[in-house]
This record gives C-alpha cells, structure tokens and sequence, in this order.
C-alpha cells in the first residue's frame, strides 16, 4: 500500500494537493455518482450529494488517519452524504424514507437521464421493501459489483454478515417480483 | 407466473443515465465550491475583523481621554489658590471685609500662628531697615 500512503501525502502537502485531488476527482467520480445515485435515485439530488462529498473529502482529508483505505473511507462518506439527504428530505416533505422512495421510482419513467423498462422499475420497487442494510448492500453488490471485502470496509460489518444480508435481500426481490 | 430468480435472468442494469459532458466539468465545479468555503474559513479575514474592531475601541478609547480629564478637573472642590486668586482680582474685597468676617475663634488660630519666638522677631527687627513702617501697621 505504499502508493496509497504517497498518494494520502501528495493530497496533504499544499505544493501537490490541487494536482491529487483532481486525480482524486476523475478516479472516483463515476464509480462514486454510480453510488450515490443508487441510493438517492435521481439525477439532481446525486449531484448535489456527489458534489458534498467531494468537497468533505477535501475538508476532512486533514483528518484522515489512514487507519481504513482512502477508497472504503471515501465511500463511507458518499454513503453517509446520500443516507442523511435522503432522510432529509424525507423529513421535509413528511412522508418516511420509504414513501419518498416510491414516489421517486414513479417519477423515474418520466426521468430524462432514466433509461429503463418495467424490469427496471419493479426491481427498484422491490429493493424499496427491503431494510436500509440490505438495501445498501444488494445494490453495492449486485448493481456496482463491489467485492464483499470492500463492502465490509466501507459499512464496518463482517463479511459473513454481509453474505446472510445480500441472500435475504435477494431472496425478498425474488419473491416481491414474483408475486408482482 | 414462473418463479423470478436473480441468477437466471440476464444482468439487470440500473438504466441510470447522466446528462451528456457531466463528468467533463464536475471537478471544476467541486474545486470552486471548494474555493469558495475556503474563503469564507481563511483567517486572515478573522483577522481583519479582529483588527478593525481593536482601531475601532482605540479611536473610542483616544477620543474619551479629554472627557475623562475634564470630567477629574470639574470636581466641586476648589483648589485654595484660584480662590484666593478669584478674590482679589475679581471682587471688592479688601483685607478689612475679609477681618469684620472673622470671628474671635478665628483671630485666637491667626494669634497662635504668628506667635513667632523671640529670636526671629529680633533678627527680622534688627534686619529690616523700614522698622517705622512695621510699627505703624
């Protein structure tokens, strides 16, 4: 990990910080909008997240100890940034997460940057149904294909707890689209 | 309805899209809402504040001194030189008015104060050529 360790350094050191952080930026973007789009749904909203996350990376960056790796630690940042959004704007429009969701699936068919068919949308309405753990991870497995090692980093569980999660999940989906 | 299995079906993708050129731009747009916490977090513009509010109490605090001092000097109690002064320059008092407004307490303390010892009233005596003009006062 020692290219990790002289990338975190680069990132501290004001003469290479503007120069790493841009790598930084081209190397996560996409695979982080995928993330936080997963969670949020929509188009604007994971720009606006994605974009708040990026700009704590830089303001906590000081603070980063090292102790997780650059990657997990990012990630547990665009995951947190997407979960407290999600739930406050939940709070601002009075309904729970849940029905927030909903809506915003059936907003989805009408979404310009949405290219799907009822395939899409009933696996959505599905994951829907299932608690926020599981959700996180059948998406972060199945949809961004993270290896279960990754995602216990990033969410702090085992991995064996992870793997009794992700078969629950699809198990639900399973049934949900079945019977749907 | 046949039982729906994950496993068998084709990969499901999440049929998310962005706008064309998103990420063409977006670490621009990352770095300036960085810049802009920055500015608003730099100290030296804490330190300006600090700074303007220190000239400010300064100019308050220069600008106070004189009323400080006037306000000390305007004390009630005058000083025995400007009323002595006052008298005889700006009243018609002579030392006769001033003698009927003694009473005899009065005239026993000046008795007292001039009790002068012998040996000093001879020396001025003896020293003093004008010795008629001290006699007749």
């Amino acid at each position: 990990m020692t290219n990790e360790k002289e990338f975190i350094a680069q990132l501290l050191d004001p003469k290479t910080q503007n120069i790493a952080f841009q790598k930084l930026l081209s190397d996560y973007q996409k695979p982080l909008y995928a993330h936080i789009r997963n969670i949020v749904l929509n188009h604007d909203d994971a720009d606006d997240v994605l974009q708040n996350t990026f700009v704590k990376v830089f303001q906590y960056l000081k603070s980063f100890k090292g102790e997780s790796k650059l990657f997990s630690w990012i990630y547990r940042i665009a995951t947190n940034e997407a979960l407290t959004f999600l739930n406050q704007k939940a709070k601002l429009n009075g309904i729970t997460s849940e029905a927030l969701q909903n809506k915003t699936i059936d907003n989805l068919k009408a979404d310009t940057y949405f290219d799907g068919d009822e395939i899409q949308i009933k696996l959505q309405k599905a994951i829907v149904t299932l608690p926020e753990k599981q959700q996180l991870v059948f998406k972060m497995k199945y949809f961004e294909e993270l290896k279960y090692e990754e995602i216990a980093e990033i969410l702090g569980t085992s991995v064996g707890a992870l793997k009794a999660s992700y078969h629950h999940a699809v198990k639900k989906i399973e049934l949900y689209v079945t019977s749907n | 309805m046949k039982a729906f299995k994950l496993e068998n079906e084709p990969k499901i993708k999440t049929g998310f899209k962005t706008p064309d050129h998103y990420f063409d731009d977006l670490s621009a747009k990352v770095l300036q809402q960085i810049n802009e916490k920055e500015v608003r977090v730099i100290p030296i513009y804490k330190r300006k504040k600090v700074l303007s509010l220190a000239a400010a109490a300064a100019i308050v605090i220069a600008l106070m001194i004189p009323v400080v001092n006037n306000y000390n000097a305007t004390s009630k109690e005058l000083d025995e030189a400007t009323l002595e002064t006052y008298l005889s320059y700006q009243s018609n008092l002579n030392q006769y008015d001033l003698a009927k407004e003694l009473d005899t307490k009065d005239i026993e303390k000046i008795g007292k104060s001039v009790a002068l010892e012998q040996e000093t009233l001879e020396d001025i005596l003896s020293s003093n050529p004008n010795i008629e003009n001290l006699i007749s006062e």
